[in-house]
């Protein structure tokens, strides 16, 4: 073997140790969701379940922790709050960001001004809506309902929407649009029958990023919601996390519900992912 | 067509935003009736000899001075490291995975990880004959707790724009700095750095605005503990509001800084990165 090889065989050595550290944590959550639950807490830690169990999924497991950590039976509530508010504010919000979108690249409307403002509701930091929308939503009785997150959850979903689909319809040559009002199309009419099934892939990137991002929200479901009734996933977790010893093996199987859908859906937009993340720093 | 979207922010940004700064001159208490009184500026006064106050706000910026860096300097380094080895592309995948898991459930992992008795680390420090660590029971040791979190979610996101950064860099330039004798460090250094220099000061500066409003993996780990030595800036303004002191005028003033301090960086990052020019609205 050549010197250049043998190097490259080290740097893929390093690389794959440095891959098993990072994902190391996810790891450990993955295979405590299906220990059992005298492999929860041992000296040392149990690596491999002896045994993989789904009873921190379903309930069917002892129940020496008390009733409320055993199992994640309670999760369907949060689960159906995440789905319906996760997905009500990707519906929501791209259809919004793609009116806007649309516009700004036809006819530059506002121009670098209005873009730019649009982009920076991206960055706010959340506690800075949470606190006033706390006071606001008490007053009109809007706290604890889905209506409570999916309105904030438009705010950062929306404006990053609205900077990718700029770009994708900026890709769209306007000729094809022109030969639609020759066709006697009217402004509707082409955007709606011509634009839209070309952006498609950009609609639905669109979509599945403002999905992720409402999905795994954490602070402001926290304060704005209360109970069963609105809560999501992350607060789900966090709520039994603060007691002095939580019981592992159920918390893991709820931090694996939570984190599956936007894991699986992040690696399938891989490449609008960045884009977006990165503001169009990555291609 | 754009005027959902602009009532959209007027309506849930822009009119609680104000709602905010107005909150920020009132003593307005959720737990006592009767206030909401115009106190002027004695909510920003009380920050600066709040204890619990500056030192949320001295941790954030030791994440910024700390963690910041070190996500900068890992990053850059494993896009390096993978450049051009076999299967580079599934491995960049599975790198990735870390900062797409809800910063909730990924601090939940590690506190599992950190745990003192049970936990993988301890167990593994021992192994290679170090004593155990209280993690979350001393300052330093939590502080550093909650910056391995953020560094092991944020290190993929640099890594990622840089490693497509550096295989986007124009080939000709490298190869003339290699005909002219440049090779690893030197390329490295008066070649490449250079050339990535604007994309450095973007992810910075994605960082940075980022790091500002820490809170998930604080409340997930150390609930800001030991005493409030990992309180963030955003756990202090949570805590003194809507988690148990209702103190909505001073919290009030403490966001309002926030979001000055976010708005500078994300006025400056929105100028850097060109809007304009990027989305063909202008020329230059």
């Amino acid at each position: 073997m050549s010197r250049r090889n043998v190097v490259r065989l080290i740097r893929f050595c390093v690389a794959l140790l440095v891959l098993a550290i990072f994902l190391f944590p996810i790891y450990w959550l993955v295979i405590t969701a299906f220990k059992q639950e005298s492999e929860w807490f041992t000296t040392p830690p149990v690596f491999w379940p002896s045994k993989f169990t789904l009873s921190n999924f379903l309930g069917t497991g002892s129940t020496t922790f008390g009733t409320t950590t055993t199992s994640i039976a309670g999760i369907v509530p949060f689960l159906r709050n995440s789905v319906v508010v996760a997905t009500t504010t990707s519906i929501v919000s791209t259809i919004i960001a793609a009116f806007a979108a649309y516009s700004i690249a036809r006819t530059k409307i506002g121009g670098t001004g209005l873009a730019g403002w649009f982009i920076s509701m991206r960055f706010l930091p959340p506690i800075a809506s949470a606190i006033p929308l706390y006071v606001i939503f008490s007053k009109i009785s809007l706290l604890n309902t889905w209506w409570a997150l999916i309105l904030p959850y438009l705010v950062p979903t929306t404006a990053l929407s609205i900077w990718l689909l700029i770009s994708f319809f900026n890709e769209i040559p306007q000729e094809i649009e022109e030969a639609a009002y020759i066709d006697g199309a009217s402004r509707t009419q082409a955007f709606l029958q011509v634009v839209l099934p070309l952006s498609a892939p950009g609609l639905a990137a669109a979509a599945i990023l403002a999905f992720i991002q409402s999905w795994g929200e954490f602070l402001l479901a926290l304060v704005l919601t209360s109970n069963a009734s609105a809560q999501t996933l992350p607060v789900y977790l966090g709520r039994y996390i603060t007691g002095w010893r939580v019981a592992w093996g159920p918390l893991s199987a709820a931090g694996l519900v939570t984190m599956l859908p936007v894991i699986v859906f992040a690696l399938i937009t891989q490449r609008y992912l960045i884009r977006g993340l990165t503001l169009g720093a990555v291609k | 067509m754009v005027l959902p979207a602009i009532v959209l922010f007027l309506v849930m940004t822009v009119y609680p935003f104000a709602y905010m700064i107005y909150n920020s001159f009132t003593n307005l208490d959720l737990s006592k009736s009767g206030t909401g009184q115009f106190v002027g500026l004695r909510n920003y006064t009380d920050i600066v000899r709040d204890q619990l106050a500056l030192s949320s706000i001295e941790f954030t910026a030791l994440m910024v001075l700390i963690a910041v860096p070190v996500e900068m300097i890992l990053g850059l380094a494993l896009s390096y490291l993978i450049r051009g080895l076999f299967a580079e592309k599934a491995l960049r995948s599975l790198f990735l995975i870390p900062m797409m898991v809800p910063a909730a459930v990924g601090g939940f992992g590690w506190k599992m990880l950190f745990n003192f008795i049970f936990g993988p680390i301890n167990y593994f420090l021992n192994l290679i004959g170090l004593q155990s660590i209280e993690w979350f029971g001393k300052i330093n040791t939590a502080r550093t707790a909650v910056m391995i979190v953020e560094i092991w979610q944020w290190t993929p996101f640099v890594f990622l724009i840089l490693y497509a950064a550096l295989q986007a860099l124009p080939k000709d330039i490298l190869d003339a700095g290699k005909v002219d004798g440049a090779d690893g460090w030197r390329l490295f250094l008066h070649i490449e750095l250079p050339l990535l220099r604007p994309i450095l000061y973007v992810t910075l500066l994605l960082r940075i605005i980022d790091v500002l409003r820490t809170f998930d993996s604080v409340y997930m780990t150390t609930y800001g503990g030991p005493g409030s030595a990992t309180s963030t800036w955003s756990f202090y303004a949570y805590k003194v509001t809507v988690s148990y002191g209702w103190n909505i005028g001073y919290g009030s003033a403490l966001c309002v800084i926030l979001v000055i301090v976010s708005g500078i960086l994300i006025n400056t990052l929105t100028r850097v990165l060109n809007i304009g020019r990027e989305l063909g609205l202008s020329k230059e």
